[in-house]
């Protein structure tokens, strides 16, 4: 009877040993590490907000710091802040990444960049039947458009880079490109979209060296989200609610270290770490201890998150009904 | 010992027939059915490929359809083919459906719609570092904000209809919807970008009962993958043969089953349900049945998921590896 248990017993510790062993022998692509000291680091959408901490740890960490934005007085600004907080002086871009122009001219202003990060991004929260397709057009334009410009622009250079350590493009998605929210269409359809395009992309500059990050923070305490909230239709914040919000700076922390550690998908607080299982999908993981991870726990976060849709749905429900009466 | 043998395989009944049970209570939203005989079916990019086989399928089910397509030559041959086909007379409007104006003069020529297909799609494929822009931008263009455009037109009298039986909103996506593919960083973006607009919209118009459905197909026999195979990097084409391809009849059948049966996400093949239950993450699933499949397989689907990842990146390696000799 002992040694029955027993046996059962080792056979359980095998099944995931195995597993892990199986892992760490397919996952692809390999592993690497990114260094950021003495290497070019590129912000868009780094004069406020996520952006402007992200540049401001990478100059603390020693890197040689560019950033891009629109308004030449905010980035004035903005390079204050860095020189006061880390002594560096960042270099700074003026252009909109919507003019493909402008951006080539950036990149050839700003030279060859290590370390590019896409993280521009506009959110103009309503419902589609009461939005005005400008917004919509908006926000796919500065959030995916505006992407596919700032890479196309800073690509050719990275590819022709003499110092072949491994370099790394990083785009700034959300946990609303993970998830379809309420009010959030447009949004969802650019930060779902930036998915797709890195998950292509990796695919086809793998053998350059150069290595995507896909961020996906929760609402971030930034003057953007000050702005969004003003105008969030009643049934975004109830859903968006269900994931606390977090400071700029700590997701710029989980950034930087996603980014170093060449991980596909960076989730940015305990509720990304569920949503990212759970979406895994066909993302590349480079991490076979995160992939072990995967593997076991998806079907149960496939379960919370239809428990999510249950919630989500009664709450809608219910909000159309108390609102007919 | 018989006994203890007897209890334990009753639990291990009881545990997926209390899974059962549980999804059987929270799946949202509730399952529906939704008819298409003798109700409005319209559906863009109607005059070829999988577009017109879904009108030749939904004329023969008995229901009234309607085709948009740019081209009114192509339009009259496809009405045509449906009346020699079925005998059925189906109307057609000719547009572009990234001009918003003639969508909206066709939504109101067409008069109220049951079931919306939007369905229109482009795609070139091609290594983004080599892509022109131009390129980039018609597929964003035509694909994601072409459905936005559409949606926005015919939204408002689905949600004002008379007829309050359920309606739907089917949104033709791919299986490069799913996953990434070298050589689609543009259609992948615009097909992920499918997915969380209809994710968001989903929670929106749940309350006019309107459906949305996502379809997903693989490679499909149609003259645009024709044109698209000829010009496609032969990496692209390894990674897609991974699922078979199927003619524009299979996914016309696939789509309208997928409608009526109010299913959030229509996959078409083998693969695609693998894809699918991969991918579920948090899209919202009616069928408490497959709800089981998915948090029992996915962990089951993650893994194969990895395989895949091995597999496509050791190809890449491969042919990257020859291509320098």
């Amino acid at each position: 009877m002992a040694a029955l248990s027993l046996l059962s017993l080792l056979l359980l510790l095998l099944l995931p040993l195995s597993l892990l062993l199986l892992l760490s022998l397919i996952v692809r692509p390999r592993t690497v590490k990114i260094p950021l000291k003495n290497r070019h680091v590129l912000v868009t959408g780094g004069s406020s907000g996520i952006g402007l901490a992200i540049a401001r740890r990478a100059a603390a960490e020693g890197a040689r710091v560019s950033i891009l934005a629109r308004s030449q007085a905010k980035l004035e600004e903005a390079r204050q802040a860095i020189r006061l907080a880390t002594g560096i002086d960042a270099a700074t871009f003026s252009a909109d990444v919507r003019d493909f122009d402008a951006v080539r001219r950036a990149a050839e202003e700003a030279g060859p960049v290590d370390v590019l990060v896409v993280n521009q991004g506009v959110f103009v929260p309503e419902e589609l039947a009461k939005q005005e397709l400008d917004e919509v057009r908006f926000m796919i334009d500065v959030n995916l458009i505006g992407s596919f410009n700032m890479i196309k622009a800073f690509l050719p250079a990275m590819k022709a880079r003499t110092d072949r350590r491994p370099a790394s493009i990083a785009l700034m998605s959300s946990q609303a490109g993970q998830v379809g929210i309420y009010g959030y269409t447009a949004y969802c359809a650019s930060k779902f979209g930036l998915r797709g395009l890195a998950e292509a992309l990796q695919q086809e500059i793998i053998t350059d060296g150069i290595h995507v990050s896909l961020v996906f923070p929760p609402d971030t305490d930034t003057p953007g989200l000050a702005e969004e909230n003003k105008r969030r239709p009643p049934l975004t914040s109830i859903i968006a609610g269900s994931s606390g919000a977090m400071k700029a700076d700590e997701v710029a922390e989980k950034t930087l270290s996603g980014i170093k550690s060449g991980s596909f998908i960076v989730p940015c607080n305990f509720e990304g770490h569920l949503l990212a299982i759970a979406t895994a999908g066909l993302s590349p993981q480079r991490s076979y201890i995160m992939a072990f991870v995967e593997v076991v726990g998806v079907g149960i976060l496939r379960l919370a998150g239809l428990f999510f849709q249950w919630n989500w749905y009664s709450s809608i429900e219910k909000w159309h009904a108390q609102s007919k009466q």
